[in-house]
């Protein structure tokens, strides 16, 4: 973990101005250790008003000098659905359990947008904020989540298209559509780990952002987006659903169009893909941090 | 109470010499040249140990590359240190660059909410500081419009201005005064004051040592990233103004060890208005500087120089017989040279001095002190606006005979 940052609070009241307990932090050469790691937690926690304010600021510098401002956030994935619907349902035929193309991938793409979003942003985070990175502390991590917090917004206005079309095509919504907000909170944990990855990584390979567009495109066709989960051959499933997003995309598209609980299997294997990888992809991403002033 | 606490700290850099950035950029082409070649290590911070006490305005200085900004980065987790252990007590700010976290679309309230979060501002802070952070700044006009319309005058107040609210335990300051005008500077320099009685520890890094002099109660020079003094402000600066500024540019001695030293330079010092031997002056004032020397032999026509370089190693002026008039005579034996003046034309800073004794019209040089020479600080004395002091004397005339007066006249009368 680094730095390696512990505190503790101290109690002073020798002189007039500790009206409050001061923190004492001490800072060593980094070394992992798990005292570590919940002392960044801690810190993070403390920086909790800078995640807020530079969310609020991604979200304010994307859409203050362009014409269609918030709109950008539905016109994404609503393009994306046109293309697909043309191609997928009219040109070629793809099979999707009895629901119209349009809302099957509307449905799907709304978390795909929002992972891809968020990666391809929070990739250049700490790249793109050089002059503050070597400048100023405060935990590094605020940079890529500020950007993972500005998709899950731009996810949420997106949103209320989807409703639109499910009122045009007439499929109600059971209780059973509650389960999509722990398919995102998952897929918020696994965007959150690869995000701190890559945006780390990127630091000393520049290449990583260059891949990006790539990455993405071939990691969309691997998962459900254009297609359902039932059409990959049996034999392939089991290695299939590996792709953590198989499961949440899958999942989200089943609780909310079909009105029935998630498959726990794909699911679960997703959720537990995020728990483990996250804790690896934080303490990665600290380790880095502690001299990314000085390569970046 | 001990705020502040280093104890063996080291940094190291490496360095790793890239042959061309593209090649360089593919990580097994570098892999395979960091294997070849391996990468330089550099100490930019070696072994440093300090304290700092609660209330203690602390400043360290040294030339540029002795370290100062690391210990900064290091004291303000920006970098971690690669060996030894910071304690710090309280809260702490560094204020590296001012601005450094505005976004120029957004305006002047949300760049202080935004500038404000990133130095660890609360929110709720932020807005129960908006109304001084503006008047400090002198912004109110332009709140609510984005800071690409601002001048790079309000840009640096407004940065300084949150800066300067951030109420921390500790305040780590980093060449905050380079930027401003004389008056803004002025500004802060209070500011600063009034943050050090509430009890504000300070940490003050500048060139402007007779700020760091006014501002701070201790002083640690740095030198190739080790401590080499550690104490009273004046002791430490002084220090610092005798270590040659010129070590690593000398040129070999031997040059001047085949020449005949037929006058030999002694020493240089210099004399307030009150006589007292110094190495502080006013500008403005009137100063005495004495030379001494001594002849081998008798030279008919000699000519004294003392030349005066800034800290970057630039001539400022200089000061010889040559254009005086007369002509020197020197018989052998001890003597010095008087050189005085009414008033200093050197403006405030630290001066390097450089002493040639040579014969008039000859290339060479008896002696030459090459560079290593006493140094001299120049205080602010008469108020001078520009680039050097010009000695003048006024004199009024009118039509009115009666009404004209001089200053002479005026203490006759």
């Amino acid at each position: 973990m680094s730095p390696d940052i512990s505190s503790n609070a101290s109690t002073d009241a020798t002189t007039p101005r500790a009206s409050a307990p001061r923190r004492v932090t001490v800072i060593r050469a980094p070394s992992l250790s798990l005292s570590g790691l919940l002392g960044s937690l801690v810190k993070l926690a403390q920086y909790g008003d800078l995640l807020y304010t530079l969310s609020v600021h991604r979200i304010k510098v994307r859409y203050k000098q362009s014409l269609l401002g918030v709109s950008w956030a539905i016109l994404q994935p609503l393009s994306l659905m046109l293309i697909y619907t043309v191609i997928f349902s009219f040109i070629a035929r793809v099979q999707t359990e009895g629901v119209p193309y349009a809302v099957f991938s509307y449905v799907a793409l709304l978390p795909w947008t929002y992972f891809s979003t968020s990666l391809t942003n929070a990739t250049n985070g700490l790249v793109s904020h050089q002059e503050l990175v070597t400048k100023v502390y405060f935990p590094r991590e605020i940079l890529p989540l500020s950007y993972v917090v500005a998709a899950l917004f731009d996810f949420a206005i997106a949103s209320t298209v989807l409703a639109g079309l499910m009122i045009y095509y007439r499929i109600g919504l059971t209780w059973n559509a509650l389960y999509a907000l722990p398919v995102i909170l998952i897929l918020t944990l696994f965007v959150t780990a690869v995000a701190l990855f890559l945006s780390a990584t990127q630091v000393r390979f520049r290449d990583i952002g260059v891949a990006m567009p790539l990455l993405l495109q071939l990691w969309m066709f691997a998962s459900p987006v254009v297609y359902p989960l039932s059409a990959v051959p049996a034999g392939l499933r089991g290695f299939y659903v590996l792709n953590p997003m198989v499961g949440v995309i899958e999942n989200f598209r089943r609780v909310i169009l079909q009105g029935v609980p998630p498959d726990f299997h794909t699911l679960g294997l997703s959720a537990l893909i995020a728990v483990f990888l996250l804790p690896a992809a934080y303490i990665y991403f600290k380790r880095l941090e502690a001299t990314v002033a000085d390569i970046i | 109470m001990i705020d502040l606490k280093l104890e063996h700290v080291s940094k190291r850099y490496r360095i790793r010499r890239e042959v061309e950035a593209d090649a360089a950029r593919h990580p097994l082409v570098r892999k395979l040249q960091s294997l070849r070649r391996p990468s330089e290590e550099f100490w930019a911070v070696r072994d440093v140990s300090f304290e700092v006490e609660r209330g203690e305005a602390l400043g360290i200085i040294g030339h540029n590359g002795a370290g100062k900004s690391t210990v900064l980065k290091l004291l303000s987790s920006i970098t971690a240190p690669t060996s030894g252990e910071i304690t710090i007590n309280g809260r702490l700010s560094a204020l590296i660059e001012v601005g450094s976290g505005f976004h120029p679309e957004l305006t002047g309230r949300e760049n202080i909410y935004l500038n404000g979060s990133i130095l660890g501002m609360r929110r709720h802070r932020i807005t129960e500081k908006l109304d001084s952070i503006v008047e400090f700044a002198g912004v109110r006009q332009f709140l609510d419009t984005p800071v690409k319309r601002f001048s790079s005058g309000m840009y640096v107040r407004l940065g300084f201005s949150i800066a300067a609210h951030l109420d921390p335990d500790i305040l780590l300051l980093d060449e905050v005064l380079a930027v401003g005008d004389a008056a803004f500077q002025a500004k802060c320099l209070q500011r600063i004051g009034d943050l050090k009685r509430s009890g504000t520890t300070i940490v003050f890094i500048s060139h402007d040592l007779s700020a760091v002099e006014r501002l701070c109660d201790r002083v640690v020079l740095l030198r190739r990233g080790e401590v080499v003094a550690n104490g009273a402000p004046r002791d430490v600066i002084t220090q610092y103004q005798n270590t040659a500024a010129f070590q690593s540019s000398q040129p070999a001695r031997e040059e001047l060890a085949n020449q005949q030293r037929l006058v030999e330079i002694g020493r240089l010092a210099f004399r307030d208005a009150e006589g007292r031997e110094t190495s502080v002056l006013r500008a403005g004032e009137p100063f005495t500087m004495s030379l001494g020397f001594t002849a081998h032999a008798p030279v008919a026509d000699a000519v004294f120089e003392v030349f005066f370089y800034s800290a970057d190693r630039e001539l400022q002026c200089q000061c010889t017989t040559e254009v005086l008039g007369g002509r020197v005579a020197v018989e052998p034996g001890a003597g010095a040279i008087e050189f005085s003046g009414p008033g200093l034309g050197l403006l405030t800073g630290v001066y390097y001095t450089d002493v040639v004794i040579k014969e008039r019209g000859s290339t060479e040089f008896f002696d030459w002190s090459q560079w290593d020479s006493a140094a001299l600080r120049v205080d602010p004395g008469k108020l001078v606006r520009g680039k050097f002091y010009m000695p003048c004397e006024w004199r009024l005339t009118q039509e009115n005979e009666a009404a004209a007066s001089a200053p002479a006249e005026t203490t006759r009368a």
